[in-house]
C-alpha cells in the first residue's frame, strides 16, 4: 500500500506546471520610432544583451530620423526631389526599402500605397496630436485625380525620380515592420537566436522561450485584455492594424488614420486586422492593405500578398479568419467567428 | 482441516488516515497552484527609458507617473489598476478602464507609459495590438 501512496505523491508532484525560470529572460524597453519598443532576450549573456540593445536603440533612432513622415530627414529630401521630378541618388538600404514597398503596393492592388503622403497630411495625420476638422471633399478629390502610386517611381541604378509630382512618400504603414526586421537581423548577427522585438504592439519573435514556444496575446480591439493567443517558435511576425491606434474625433465623428487610397477617406467596417507572417515588413503592409480592403475583399488581398494566416474583426465584432489562422490561434472570448479560405 | 489465515486488509488504519488527510489537503493545493490563475497580482508599469515599476494590486494607492507629456495618475484599488488621468488627447488609456486579469494591458502611447497586469504565472511573453 505504501508503494501505492508513494506513486500518488510522485504523480501529484509531477502535475506542477512545467515552465522555465524567468531569470533567464532579459527584458528591456526603449523609446524609439515614436513609441515603446520592448525587447525580450532568452538565455543571453548580460553584457551581450546590453550591447545588442544599445545597437538596436541606435539603429532605430537613426531609422526614425531618416524616415520620419513630416520632420526634416532623408525622406523629406526624397519627397522634395519627387515633387520636382528631379533625380535623387539612393543608397543600397533606401533602394531596397522603396523597391520592396513598390512590390507590396502592386500585390495589394495599391491599397497599401505609401505614395499618398500628401493625402495623409491633408487629413491632419502628419502631427503628433492629430485633430480635425477633416479636409473638404474638394481637396480630397483633387488629390485623388492626381492618382499618386508607387508605380510612378522610376528606379534607374541607384537613382530615383517620379513621373508624377503628386507622389509624396509616407512609410508609416510599413516602417515599423522594416525597422523590426533590421533589429532581428542585428540580434542574429550577434548570435542571439531567441528573442522578441515588440514595437508599439507589433512584433517579430525568433527561437523559443527555453523549452517552450513564445506565447503571444492578441489584444481585443475594443476592450482591455486579449482576444486570442498564439504560440510562436522559429521565426514569425505578428502585426495588427487597428482603428484605435491613431484617430481624432470631430463633431461626434471618429476619423482613423488608415486612409483608403481609392476613396480618399478613412477606412470603415474594420476594427482590426492581424497578420502572422515570416517577415515583419510584409506583415505590416499586408495588415494595412487588408484593413482597407474590409470584410468583403480582404481574402483576395491576403492571397495576392502571399498571406496565409490572417484575422479580421469587423465593426460588428465578428471575427473572420483564414483556415490557417484558425488552426493557430486560440480565441479567448466568446465571439462570433467565421473561418474563411482566402478566395 | 481447514486452516484460516488472517490476511491484512487492503488498507491499514494508518493508510486510511493518510488518504483522508491527502483528500482534505487536495482542495487547498488545487486553489494554491491552479485556482484563479487569471487573476492579476502585479502590474508592471513602464515608462520608456526607465526601469519598470512592479506594483502589487493588493494595496490600494494612487501613483503619479511622469512621462514626456506630463504626469499620468494611476490608481490601484481592490486588485485592480487603471489610468485616472493622463495628458494625452484621446484618453484611450483612461477609457480602457480597470485592468485586473493576467495580460490586461493599457498604454498611454503619447505619454509613453504602459501597464501590463500579470498573474502568478503570466500567460504571455508579449502582447500584440
Amino acid at each position: 500500500m505504501r508503494q501505492f501512496i508513494l506513486i500518488i505523491v510522485v504523480l501529484i508532484c509531477g502535475c506542477g506546471r512545467q515552465d522555465d525560470a524567468d531569470d533567464q529572460l532579459h527584458q528591456s524597453q526603449l523609446l524609439a520610432l515614436g513609441t515603446l519598443v520592448d525587447i525580450s532576450l532568452w538565455h543571453v549573456d548580460e553584457k551581450l544583451a546590453e550591447e545588442a540593445i544599445q545597437g538596436i536603440d541606435s539603429q532605430l533612432r537613426q531609422f526614425h530620423h531618416h524616415w520620419h513622415s513630416w520632420l526634416p530627414g532623408r525622406l523629406h529630401d526624397i519627397n522634395t526631389a519627387l515633387a520636382t521630378g528631379l533625380d535623387i541618388e539612393l543608397n543600397d538600404n533606401e533602394l531596397a526599402l522603396l523597391q520592396h514597398a513598390s512590390q507590396l503596393a502592386a500585390q495589394s492592388e495599391q491599397l497599401f500605397n505609401p505614395a499618398i503622403g500628401r493625402l495623409i497630411g491633408l487629413w491632419g495625420f502628419h502631427s503628433d496630436n492629430p485633430e480635425g476638422p477633416p479636409p473638404p471633399d474638394s481637396a480630397i478629390r483633387k488629390l485623388l485625380q492626381q492618382n499618386p502610386r508607387m508605380s510612378d517611381l522610376v528606379f534607374s541604378d541607384h537613382k530615383l525620380h517620379s513621373n508624377n509630382t503628386a507622389v509624396q512618400l509616407d512609410v508609416g504603414a510599413f516602417a515599423k515592420g522594416y525597422a523590426i526586421d533590421q533589429a532581428i537581423t542585428l540580434l542574429r548577427q550577434r548570435g542571439i537566436d531567441n528573442a522578441i522585438v515588440n514595437a508599439g504592439g507589433d512584433l517579430r519573435a525568433i527561437g523559443r522561450h527555453g523549452q517552450r514556444p513564445w506565447r503571444i496575446g492578441i489584444r481585443h480591439p475594443t476592450r482591455p485584455g486579449v482576444i486570442a493567443a498564439v504560440e510562436i517558435q522559429g521565426d514569425e511576425s505578428v502585426f495588427t492594424s487597428g482603428n484605435y491606434e491613431r484617430f481624432y474625433d470631430y463633431q461626434g465623428q471618429r476619423y482613423n488614420h488608415i486612409i483608403d487610397p481609392h476613396t480618399g477617406y478613412p477606412s470603415k467596417h474594420t476594427l482590426s486586422v492581424t497578420v502572422i507572417h515570416t517577415d515583419a515588413t510584409t506583415a505590416d503592409a499586408a495588415a494595412t492593405a487588408m484593413f482597407i480592403a474590409g470584410p468583403e475583399h480582404w481574402r483576395a488581398i491576403a492571397r495576392q500578398m502571399g498571406i496565409e494566416q490572417a484575422m479580421l474583426i469587423d465593426d460588428h465584432l465578428t471575427v473572420h479568419m483564414t483556415r490557417e489562422m484558425a488552426q493557430r490561434v486560440e480565441l479567448k472570448q466568446d465571439l462570433k467567428s467565421a473561418i474563411e479560405e482566402p478566395a | 482441516m481447514i486452516k484460516t489465515i488472517n490476511s491484512p486488509g487492503l488498507f491499514t488504519k494508518a493508510d486510511i488516515v493518510i488518504i483522508c488527510a491527502a483528500l482534505l489537503v487536495l482542495p487547498l493545493l488545487y486553489t494554491q497552484f491552479w485556482g484563479n490563475g487569471s487573476q492579476g497580482e502585479i502590474a508592471r508599469v513602464q515608462v520608456a527609458g526607465h526601469e519598470p515599476l512592479q506594483i502589487p494590486l493588493q494595496r490600494s494607492q494612487r501613483y503619479t507617473i511622469k512621462g514626456p507629456l506630463g504626469a499620468s495618475i494611476i490608481e490601484v484599488d481592490e486588485g485592480r489598476i487603471r489610468f485616472v488621468s493622463s495628458p494625452c488627447r484621446n484618453k484611450l488609456c483612461i477609457h480602457s478602464g480597470w485592468l485586473q486579469h493576467d495580460a490586461d494591458f493599457a498604454a498611454c502611447l503619447p505619454n509613453l507609459i504602459s501597464i501590463t497586469v500579470s498573474g502568478r504565472n503570466p500567460r504571455f511573453d508579449s502582447i500584440n495590438f
